[in-house]
């Protein structure tokens, strides 16, 4: 099997991923800032993601700073949505455990998928993850409560 | 060796240029949109590679550069039903005109743009 199907297959499952990390984040009674939030604004960004991080998995790319557009809109949505940063590391860590079980479960149905192969995924999947945290803690850290925000304008 | 000064306008002018071809979407002036956005993807890179240099912070913090299905977004940033329609028609627009989709636009950059030209 080889990476593009691996992506082919996570994307094929987005819409079940996104439920079973949706149920997994209501039902996290440590993460409280998701409970304003209506089911589009939790979802938000995260098929997006999950689409970018395929899209590396497919070229064998290494997540960084120029090619995670999707997992850095979520920190900023989520910081608009008045998240606060362990939330939004504790969901992210919901996702990162929903995506290795759906990637484990394409590598079980697979046979033909090496080893190599899933660590390869699962390295993308976790470093794409990671690269996010990253900007996520930098972001929050900048933005203590008594900093102005910048006023939204149109 | 840019101040802390500098890099903060460098993130002004980008989130007002974001918001400016936000608005021509929104309006449906689609003509030369996408290798404005082409451009301001490049200051979005330079602004994410120098706050990761871990020598800046932000004072201002820069708007996504995605907006890719993203009412959620759109509506934070204050465009109403009918803005957000034109906004993702623009995404329609380039996959009609360049036979591409957006993302894939600005991946192949200026290739994509010089050999349409040549």
């Amino acid at each position: 099997m080889s990476q593009s199907l691996i992506a082919e297959q996570l994307e094929s499952q987005i819409g079940q991923i996104v439920e079973d990390w949706t149920g997994a984040v209501r039902d996290d009674p440590r993460i409280q800032s998701d409970a304003k939030l209506s089911k589009p604004e939790l979802i938000d960004h995260v098929p997006a993601i999950i689409e970018e991080i395929c899209e590396l998995i497919r070229k064998s790319e290494t997540p960084g700073v120029r090619n995670s557009l999707e997992a850095r809109a979520n920190v900023y949505v989520r910081l608009q949505q008045g998240y606060s940063g362990r939330d939004l590391v504790r969901e992210l860590s919901l996702l990162r455990i929903t995506l290795l079980d759906y990637l484990m479960e394409i590598s079980r149905q697979r046979f033909e998928l090496t080893a190599k192969e899933h660590r390869d995924a699962a390295k993308i999947l976790n470093l794409y993850l990671d690269e996010e945290m990253r900007y996520a803690i930098s972001v929050f850290c900048d933005r203590s409560p008594e900093l102005p925000q910048e006023p939204l304008q149109n | 060796m840019t101040s802390q000064k500098n890099f903060n306008d460098f993130v002004r002018d980008y989130n007002q240029d974001y918001i400016l071809l936000l608005t021509r979407a929104s309006r449906r002036h689609y003509d030369c949109l996408i290798s404005s956005f082409l451009v301001l993807k490049d200051l979005y890179n330079v602004i994410q590679v120098m706050y990761d240099s871990g020598t800046y912070t932000y004072d201002v913090l820069p708007y996504p550069f995605s907006f890719r299905a993203d009412d959620v977004l759109l509506r934070q940033l204050g465009f109403d039903d009918e803005q957000i329609q034109n906004i993702f028609g623009f995404l329609d627009y380039v996959q009609k005109t360049q036979g591409m989709e957006f993302e894939a636009c600005l991946e192949l950059g200026t290739v994509a743009m010089c050999a349409r030209m040549t």
